[in-house]
């Protein structure tokens, strides 16, 4: 697990870290947006510029947006064959046999990668300089409002920190139970179908009841400790926005103005 | 009247056997009181029932003069703290100061509050410079000692500990036991430890030793321990310097009864100079 | 053959920010036909060091020697099934690795992933669970209705079924009550003597070591510090005040009388030896 870089948080001291979890979330929502306006290239190196401006901003290396993407890499290189494959508009650039690439094939890959590594560029700025649990609380600030219409804004939120808190002890687990099975005699790698059913099944089922125990015991902890859904509770944790944070927002507002301006009017 | 009574309890997972049948005890405000017996005997559950995690099926139990019930349960959680079993299991938090903060949050103790209830609690419990700290750089002791905060600060008068050193190492079992002696020292809340430690049962006041869902002896330690064939027929054992001194009267020494190794060795001493 | 050590190390998350050396450089003999206990601190290594024995971690360095096998860092080594027959390692809690519908089908797993046929395996089971203590009526019960003590025997029936000649136990007495306790301990005593299994405990309880093993290696840091005989080790508590390990009960009691002046030899190692030497001393004095 040591090896993942996309959506880990990196504890770093700058001024984006410090940036209000509800602004962030706001802002990326924003420019996710701007991405999707055919703004054309000097729209896309316009968002390209302000995101960059943002990491550096943010002491992350760009090795480390870099690592992010790398898992992407291998779609990416399938979604261009397809394309090759498929487009046959624009001047063929490049021809073996009977076999041509043509323009609007690099085109079209060069759009759809450029977007999705804004994308990614965009989400990790925002997951790697906040914190899971910070992030649980601007998500449940900012469905708050819907409350009224039924969202228990306030459910989902503990849901999910309750979900971050438990991944690292579940992954524990998960290998402690291979581990178990494999000094069974569990070959995980190689066998026949029906063996192979029979090592995943072994696996799932105490996986199972462990995170049942798990989700009992808690249940238990949670209610001893005069925890309740649905009922009045103060919080410790408690969201500023600050002028850095409408500066952002301001930003983003700004950014997606223009692409749509780009797009439709110029 | 003692802060917890219990009366004529039963209680049952399966509509079959009684997990808890028929149980009637009372525990004395102040005091410490254990609860023995091998594994399920049904002192697990009896802990439940009075920190009203589970229903009973017959009989009372009334806690600090209030009868636990629906309309009751409320009043009677913020009375009762229990800390369980598995260190991990009962970390809610993402951090220990925010896992001390989230019985504060459900009981609407104002925001402003509670930095200062946080610090004051993790001090108690020597975790101050772990206020930050994440639950997976913690050992299971220091686990405990957040449960334990995060109880603690929400005020109960009684405080219940369900095999709460069972899971940890010897460095952790010690940590914890300390924290308990120290917490009732100083703080005279009640409290109720269910274990199978059987040198911790020397520390309390009060001893219940449960089989199969009933009640087998209630007394002081050294009423209990003085019951050897009772205590051995329900598969428990005494503690190593009860069993020595028993072995040295047997062989003919006079000594007076005394449940740690310190008061037997203290008395074996004075024997030994008598010349 | 024992189970040599060869300057071992193991490194987890090697080349990231996360490394963390486990072992390093350890050189240990572990006798054959033995029960060895492994203690040490939370995070000393222990758990590391037995899972190299059925090669379900891989040295980063040096080798280990298991049985006819050698396991080398860097070479991948082949067939570490039949390694895994042969050395049974269970692990902490075991009962959470049960999932079969039946108990018996749920012992027999193991064997039949070695090979074995259905109707043999069903045999090796049943004899596994004898061995345990659970008779035939527990063989079609769901392991999972079963309580945690006999959950836990089960789980270990599972590993005796493969019929190893090593087995190695990674704190198979946690949670039991002391009546459990002593009665697992009783088992792989068993095991040990009637059956000749070589039998490694990883353990944090003192009194288990000193009633019931042969050997002690006491990890620290990633090395073994000590690697003794338990009557060496327990001959009075000057090692584990070392280690920082609480001696057994009865150790404590010879050293607490031994400062006031009581004398023992080396071989009071029970209650009654201990009852026996000091109603002699008193009585002289008395």
């Amino acid at each position: 697990m040591g090896n993942i870089t996309l959506g880990r948080y990196i504890p770093l001291d700058s001024p984006v870290h410090k940036l209000d979890p509800r602004a962030k979330i706001m802002a990326m929502l924003l420019v996710l947006v701007a991405i999707f306006f055919p703004a054309g290239w000097l729209g896309y190196g316009i968002i390209f510029l302000a995101v960059s401006f943002m990491i550096i901003l943010s002491k992350l290396s760009f090795n480390f947006i870099w690592k992010s993407m790398k898992p992407m890499m291998f779609m990416m290189f399938f979604l261009f064959i397809i394309n090759c494959l498929v487009l046959k508009t624009g001047t063929p650039l490049l021809t073996i046999g009977k076999f041509a690439i043509y323009s609007d094939a690099v085109k079209q890959t060069l759009y759809i990668v450029v977007r999705l590594l804004l994308m990614i560029m965009i989400t990790t700025c925002l997951t790697a300089t906040t914190k899971p649990l910070d992030l649980t609380l601007g998500i449940e600030d900012l469905l708050s409002p819907f409350g009224k219409i039924g969202v228990p804004s306030h459910e989902i939120a503990m849901l999910i920190s309750i979900a971050l808190r438990f991944i690292p002890d579940l992954i524990d687990e998960t290998q402690r139970i291979i581990k178990a099975q494999e000094s069974r005699g569990v070959d995980l790698k190689e066998g026949k179908i029906m063996e192979r059913i029979m090592a995943v099944l072994s696996l799932i089922v105490p996986l199972f009841v462990s995170a049942f125990q798990r989700a009992e015991d808690l249940a238990n902890a949670m209610e001893a400790r005069g925890y309740a859904p649905g009922e009045p509770r103060t919080r410790y944790k408690v969201l500023k926005m600050r002028r850095s944070d409408w500066l952002l927002l301001l930003g983003a507002a700004l950014l997606l103005a223009g692409m749509i301006f780009l797009a439709f009017f110029a | 009247m003692g802060i917890i009574e219990v009366k004529n309890l039963s209680f049952s997972y399966d509509e079959e056997d009684n997990a808890v049948d028929d149980v009637s005890f009372s525990v004395e405000e102040g005091s410490y009181t254990t609860i023995i017996g091998h594994n399920g005997s049904g002192k697990s559950t009896v802990a439940k029932l009075i920190a009203g995690l589970l229903e009973k099926k017959s009989g009372t139990i009334v806690i600090d003069s209030m009868e636990l019930n629906e309309e009751n349960l409320k009043k009677i959680r913020n009375r009762v703290g229990i800390v369980f079993q598995n260190p991990d299991n009962q970390f809610i938090g993402s951090t220990v100061r925010d896992d001390i903060a989230f019985g504060l949050e459900n009981h609407c103790v104002p925001q402003n509050e509670m930095d200062g209830i946080i610090e004051e609690f993790a001090s108690r419990v020597r975790m101050t410079d772990y206020l930050n700290s994440e639950p997976t750089r913690l050992s299971g002791g220091q686990k405990q000692r957040v449960a334990i905060a995060g109880v603690l600060a929400m005020g109960p008068k009684i405080l219940i500990f369900d095999e709460a050193t069972s899971m940890l190492d010897p460095q952790g079992k010690d940590e914890i036991k300390k924290v308990i002696n120290q917490i009732h020292r100083k703080s005279g809340l009640t409290i109720l430890s269910i274990t199978h430690d059987i040198e911790e049962v020397t520390s309390g006041d009060y001893v219940i030793a449960m089989n199969d869902g009933k009640i087998a002896m209630t007394g002081t330690p050294e009423e209990i321990f003085a019951n050897e064939k009772k205590l051995k027929e329900i598969k428990l054992d005494l503690p190593f310097s009860v069993k020595l001194q028993k072995e040295l009267v047997k062989k003919g020494l006079k000594l007076e009864k005394s449940l740690t190794m310190e008061g037997l060795v203290e008395q074996l001493c004075r024997l030994n100079s008598n010349m | 053959m024992p189970i040599e050590f060869e300057h071992v190390s193991y490194i987890y998350s090697d080349g990231t920010p996360f490394r963390y050396v486990a072992l390093s450089d350890v050189n240990l003999n572990i006798e054959e036909g033995k029960m060895t206990a492994v203690i040490g601190r939370t995070g000393s290594g222990k758990s590391t060091l037995v899972q190299h024995l059925n090669a379900l971690l891989l040295p980063s360095e040096g080798k280990v020697k298991v049985l006819d096998r050698v396991i080398e860092a860097g070479s991948k080594p082949k067939q570490l099934k039949s390694l895994r027959g042969q050395v049974g390692l269970v692990f902490q809690f075991p009962e959470y690795q049960l999932f079969e519908e039946t108990v018996l089908k749920d012992v027999a797993f193991g064997p039949k992933n070695f090979g074995v046929s259905e109707a043999d395996a069903a045999e090796k089971a049943r004899k596994a669970l004898k061995l345990v203590g659970l008779d035939e009526s527990y063989e079609q019960r769901s392991p999972l209705e079963l309580s945690g003590g006999q959950k836990r025997r089960v789980a270990i029936a599972g590993i005796l079924a493969m019929d190893p000649s090593v087995i190695v136990l990674d704190e198979p007495t946690a949670g039991l009550d002391p009546q459990g306790t002593v009665d697992m301990m009783k088992l792989f005593r068993e095991l040990n003597k009637k059956h000749g299994k070589t039998i490694l405990i990883v353990t944090h309880d003192m009194e288990q070591v000193f009633t019931f093993c042969d050997n002690v290696i006491v990890m620290e840091n990633g090395k073994p510090r000590i690697s003794a005989t338990v009557g060496e080790f327990f001959k009075d508590s000057s090692l584990c005040r070392e280690m920082d390990i609480l001696p057994p009960a009865l150790i404590r009691m010879k050293d607490a009388l031994r400062e006031k002046g009581f004398r023992f030899d080396g071989n009071v190692n029970d209650m009654n030896a201990l009852a026996g030497a000091i109603v002699k001393q008193v009585k002289k004095h008395g």
